[in-house]
């Protein structure tokens, strides 16, 4: 029972650190970004995965983040992000910027 | 849409434009044959289109990071060809040199023109399903392009309407700006994809020149710009300006012993 135990506790632990920083999803349609205010923890690395759902290609883009990367239409693009201080992080779709706009709020 | 367009395609040519004025120009000064552009310019663009066809082939490719590293290697390979160019052009008596010389600038215009160019195909063939837009994406494009060309003619005949050995002083400093932007922008990929470990950014000029604004577009383009650049972005940009400028001096006070 006790290696069973150690055993478990080793799977779990392992997972964790595999599992790496946490994924947060991002759809982009109809030229808009769902959601379009990410919350993250402050100071921690994260994973976005933006799922570009339109035809059209999008540049996802934020100067506050120093990122820029694009995504052609129908698939999707791994981003990851921070650690970012506490604080506002504006983004938008390049190619579409009246409506695709969005930002990250670390806290 | 019109305007959106014209902005997009504008940013993305006047990068590429820069860059080949500033070589055809210094080609030019150095006596060389332009027709090498001309097949720059085809390979350019179709290695550009199928950059845009994969994309998202190679964006997933290396668990998701595959554009960040292919744009990475983009850059990298300009600042070597500018930094080899550099080295070249004070041996240009020396036929070995001078073919050298030659292959870098092919190379840095085929390489710019495929990064730049990707994201132009991209943007625009998005459209081809959308009769709509299609028409007014075109006419903005077309205008972005002609606006950002018009700004690389310009600098083509201020380089090589100036006295030589000015207009050479001042290709060599855009060639170093250009340099210092290429590897910036490298380093940002790398930490994009999470290589190189995020930090705070060494300092925020935003408030001064936002990245939004005309000025800070423009020093961007020029410079390489950033309003809030990580610490290792800032020292790559200066300590690669910094091996350029070494280099080429190495290689002048070196030149009469290959000529």
């Amino acid at each position: 029972m006790k290696q069973w135990l150690i055993l478990l506790s080793l799977c779990c632990l392992s997972s964790a650190v595999i599992a790496g920083p946490p994924v947060i999803e991002i759809e982009i349609k109809d030229h808009l970004f769902f959601p379009d205010e990410v919350r993250i923890p402050a100071d921690t690395k994260v994973k976005l995965l933006v799922k570009n759902l339109d035809p059209t290609a999008e540049e996802f883009e934020s100067y506050e983040l120093n990122r820029e990367k694009v995504i052609a239409g129908h698939s999707e693009a791994i981003i990851f992000i921070g650690p970012l201080s506490a604080g506002e992080y504006p983004f938008f779709g390049e190619f579409f910027p009246k409506t695709a706009q969005g930002k990250v709020i670390a806290e | 849409m019109l305007l959106n367009a014209v902005i997009i395609i504008l940013r993305e040519v006047l990068e590429a434009a820069l860059i080949i004025s500033v070589f055809l120009a210094l080609s030019q000064l150095l006596n060389r044959n332009l027709w090498w552009m001309l097949l720059a310019l085809l390979v350019g663009f179709s290695g550009a289109t199928v950059y845009a066809l994969n994309l998202s082939q190679i964006s997933m490719a290396m668990e998701g990071t595959g554009q960040e590293v292919l744009n990475a290697v983009l850059h990298s390979v300009i600042f070597i060809s500018l930094l080899i160019f550099m080295i070249s052009v004070p041996h240009q008596a020396h036929a070995k040199w001078r073919q050298l010389n030659l292959v870098t600038i092919v190379l840095a215009v085929i390489t710019a023109i495929i990064r730049e160019g990707s994201e132009i195909i991209l943007y625009i063939t998005g459209f081809f399903g959308i009769p709509d837009l299609l028409s007014p994406v075109l006419m903005g494009s077309a205008v972005g392009a002609g606006i950002g060309l018009s700004v690389g003619v310009f600098f083509y005949y201020l380089l090589v309407n100036m006295r030589t050995s000015y207009g050479i002083w001042l290709g060599y400093l855009i060639l170093l700006l250009i340099g210092g932007s290429m590897v910036a922008q490298a380093v940002e990929f790398m930490i994009q994809a999470d290589y190189i470990a995020a930090s705070a950014p060494v300092w925020d000029s935003s408030a001064i020149i936002s990245e939004r604004s005309a000025a800070g577009q423009l020093l961007y383009a020029l410079v390489g710009y950033e309003a809030t650049p990580a610490p290792e972005q800032a020292a790559a940009y200066f300590s690669s300006i910094g091996l350029l400028i070494v280099a080429a001096g190495i290689s002048f006070m070196f030149r009469g012993k290959t000529s």
